[in-house]
């Protein structure tokens, strides 16, 4: 019987509590800014050009690539900018861009080529191709493309939906679950229908009571399952989920999809129901803002492309300097400002009173860190290897399993902040592989060239030796025939002597 | 660290109901040398002082030190061990959370063997602080007062022939000191500042080696009972092996870790040369902490 707990985790108070969890339209932004890289894979690149006209849900930018989906227009409007923008990134990278002006109308493009609600009747690599023109990623935060997530695990025997929102403070999945759940759990049926997985578990935490309410209101299927798990911090990580809710783990450094195992976040779900069922393409999602410096937390149902700034023109907002946080407080990431624009992955926007930050102090090994960490590291080990740039040392330590939760810089006394570290020794070990492989490369190079020449050398030599046996044999020949001719012309002459003393005789 | 400041409190107060408030010179002593000393390390090493200062690390290893050294001992002996504890044993690896050694109990094994008769001389019965004032700053000389701990008394009684029933079971000052701080202990285990796999395997370690001797000779080996409540053994469970900086860190390593101190405690207070063994024990078992802490590694997540 699988466990419904798991080791470590933690136990985090909601900082922004609300009364209740609304999904709130807005009107449309008078414009959007859509970044055209998305995670990994390539960059995406514009179909469009400045000037030109575009409907919603129009393919705006694509690329041929699996890790990579099509990014639509989400509002109509003009084309007004194609350029470089900054990301939503700690680094504060730019990247490109398309800008779009809005021309207020909302008018579609016609989207109504697909499946619909016969989705039954289509072959799933039909429904792959439309979630995959759809633009469907990830929106839990990953932002991974779906289609190639189903894809790699097609065949699998279970579907697990994650619908835990573990990460605290964050309510917009809640806030769609309650808003739409009879979309969860069609979109659980197509995902039903397309896999032909026997079962589907959503998993929720029992702090979202309504929300379990209301699936369970509107799901008579047999083969979907509502489990609801205690509520601790990181029970929604992929790989533990699996752990709590099957008992199956994911063998270090493989994926979910290795065990038949296809883990989705519930809001893309929704987004891929919206796609195959309705003909609409990923362009909106659901936002948390919340903060210390917000009075009352609020999801959004926003346009993606929307700016931070135009979002938190709807929340009554405190003067002063500001904290700004994407994506969570324990693995999210801080930003500059709000000069930024939602993107597919962007769960939540918190805005907090600036404070004095803390100052790191000495590890003393207290192994409060050991205690909470979900995948069982030794986190101050790690932080020791990191610090000293010992990379091997570290992997001895199993580095690569960190699923980076923030565990345990949340509960380390002396504040520091271990999860950089490990994310600095990790692309440190990334870029050591790398470099190792190159050097590797090199040396087969080198040494096929070393080989190649000998070869040839040998090869040659062969080749003259060859020759030169040939040349002797010929020589000999050779002489053998001017030996021949010699003694027929000796003949010759011996006659030619033989006649003229026989004439003179 | 300040936490186990205070739990030491009700120790230090036995010690004191006990031996008189001699203890608190030793402890005042400690405690401006050791800060002294960090302060001029620090310094020397181009480190921020107040932060490394007023995290009482410095501190708790003074106080720790002081109250493990006998009450009456001349006060340059404290000075040298806390000024060794805080140079050699702390700062000379890159100070706090970088020491591989306890550093008082370093400095109490230096103290041990550079001056054994020093550190062997505990008052016999209660002294008052002018006559322990005198004594520790060379005035006079209180020798008729001083005598042996027990443990070290049972050992000798013991080579020389005698029984443990004609020797006697554990004194009161002991008793009461030991109890002292079993109770500050298990404050610092509801607090969770420490955890329970160290003191919990270091009193089992303790336990079963001394059972261990006396199934085999009830004549010849004190009972456990006697080796949990004489000498540092408390103090050595709750306060001394878990320093973090120097100890094991996985939960099966603690483990490991307390047990194997427990019954090096044991074995060096029965066949070893020294009274108290906590010390060595302690370091011993640091020595192997980097391997018990690479093998106990707990079963990562899909591994």
């Amino acid at each position: 019987m699988p466990n419904s707990n798991f080791k470590g985790g933690l136990k985090i108070e909601n900082p922004y509590p609300s009364n209740e969890i609304d999904l709130i339209r807005i009107p449309l932004p008078d414009k959007v800014v859509l970044p055209m890289q998305q995670r990994i894979g390539n960059q995406a690149i514009p179909c469009v050009s400045i000037g030109e006209h575009v409907l919603t849900g129009q393919i705006i930018a694509t690329i041929d690539d699996d890790q990579c989906a099509p990014v639509h227009a989400s509002i109509s409007g003009t084309v007004t900018a194609i350029g470089n923008h900054v990301y939503a990134h700690q680094s504060g990278l730019k990247g490109l861009c398309v800008t779009i002006e809005s021309d207020g109308k909302d008018e579609w493009v016609d989207t109504s080529i697909g499946c619909t609600e016969n989705y039954k009747a289509c072959l799933p690599l039909t429904i792959y191709d439309k979630i995959r023109i759809s633009g469907i990623v990830g929106m839990g935060g990953a932002g991974f493309p779906t289609h190639t997530k189903m894809r790699l695990a097609a065949g699998c025997k279970n579907i697990i939906i994650n619908a835990t929102e573990c990460e605290p403070g964050i309510t917009c999945d809640a806030a769609l679950m309650q808003a739409y759940p009879t979309k969860v759990i069609r979109g659980v049926e197509v995902l039903l229908h397309i896999t032909g997985a026997e079962k589907a578990i959503i998993a929720i935490e029992d702090d979202k009571q309504d929300s379990i309410n209301e699936l369970n209101k509107y799901c008579n299927n047999e083969r979907i399952e509502i489990k609801v798990i205690p509520t601790k911090y990181t029970s929604g990580a992929e790989k533990i989920l699996i752990k709590t809710l099957l008992g199956i783990e994911v063998p270090s450094g493989k994926f979910a999809s290795d065990v038949g195992i296809l883990c989705l976040n519930v809001a893309t779900v929704v987004a891929m129901f919206d796609a195959v069922v309705e003909n609409r393409p990923l362009i909106s999602r659901a936002v948390t803002l919340a903060g210390s410096a917000i009075k009352e937390p609020k999801n959004f149902q926003v346009r993606l492309g929307a700016t931070y700034d135009y979002l938190l023109s709807f929340v009554d907002l405190e003067e002063g300097s500001h904290k700004v946080t994407m994506a969570g407080l324990m693995m999210g990431i801080n930003l500059k400002g709000t000069d930024y624009s939602v993107s597919k992955n962007t769960n939540c926007i918190f805005i907090d009173k600036a404070q004095e930050s803390v100052v790191a102090q000495e590890c003393i090994r207290c192994g409060m860190c050991n205690t909470v960490c979900p995948v069982e590291l030794l986190p101050q080990q790690l932080y020791w290897y990191s610090k000293s740039e010992n990379i091997e040392k570290a992997m001895d330590y199993n580095l690569l399993d960190c699923i980076e939760c923030g565990c345990c810089s949340y509960v380390c006394p002396s504040n520091i902040p271990l999860v950089d570290y490990y994310q600095f020794s990790k692309a440190l070990y990334k870029k050591q592989t790398q470099e190792k492989a190159e050097i590797e490369k090199a040396r087969e190079r080198f040494e096929f060239r070393e080989m190649r020449l000998e070869r040839n050398k040998s090869e040659r030599a062969a080749l003259m030796e060859a020759k030169k046996i040939a040349l002797k044999e010929k020589m000999a020949k050779d002489r053998s025939q001017k030996e021949k001719i010699n003694a027929a012309l000796e003949r010759v002459n011996a006659a030619k002597i033989d006649n003229i003393e026989e004439d003179a005789s | 660290m300040r936490q186990v400041i205070y739990a030491l409190v009700l120790g230090v107060g036995a010690q004191i109901y006990f031996f008189g408030l001699s203890v608190l010179i030793q402890i005042v002593l400690g405690c401006i040398t050791a800060v002294a000393a960090e302060a001029v390390f620090l310094r020397l090493r181009g480190q921020t002082i107040k932060p490394s200062i007023s995290d009482g690390s410095a501190v708790l290893t003074a106080i720790l030190l002081a109250i493990s050294i006998p009450s009456i001992a001349p006060w340059w002996v404290i000075v040298l061990g806390v000024l060794f504890a805080i140079i050699f044993g702390k700062q000379i690896f890159g100070g706090l959370g970088n020491n591989p050694f306890n550093p008082a109990m370093l400095g109490y094994a230096f103290l041990l063997i550079s001056y054994p008769l020093q550190m062997t001389q505990w008052p016999s019965e209660f002294i008052s602080i002018a006559q322990a004032s005198e004594t520790i700053f060379g005035l006079s000389s209180i020798d008729g007062l001083t005598g042996a701990t027990k443990l070290d008394y049972v050992k000798t009684q013991l080579m020389m022939g005698a029984s443990i029933k004609e020797i006697g079971s554990i004194s009161i000052s002991q008793l009461w000191i030991n109890i002292g701080f079993l109770i500050g202990g298990i404050y610092l285990l509801f607090r969770r500042v420490i955890l329970w796999q160290i003191p919990i395997s270091l009193l089992s370690g303790v336990l079963v080696m001394s059972s261990i001797l006396f199934l085999i000779d009830s004549n010849h080996y004190a009972s456990s009972i006697f080796h949990l409540l004489s000498g540092a053994t408390m103090l050595a469970a709750f306060f001394i092996a878990t320093d973090p900086v120097s100890a094991s860190t996985t939960p099966l390593g603690r483990i490991i870790y307390g047990f194997l101190i427990g019954i090096l405690i044991v074995i060096i207070r029965v066949y070893g040369g020294y009274p108290d063994a906590v010390a060595f024990a302690v370091l011993l078992l640091n020595i192997t902490v980097p391997l018990i802490d690479f093998y106990t590694q707990p079963k990562v997540l899909g591994k």
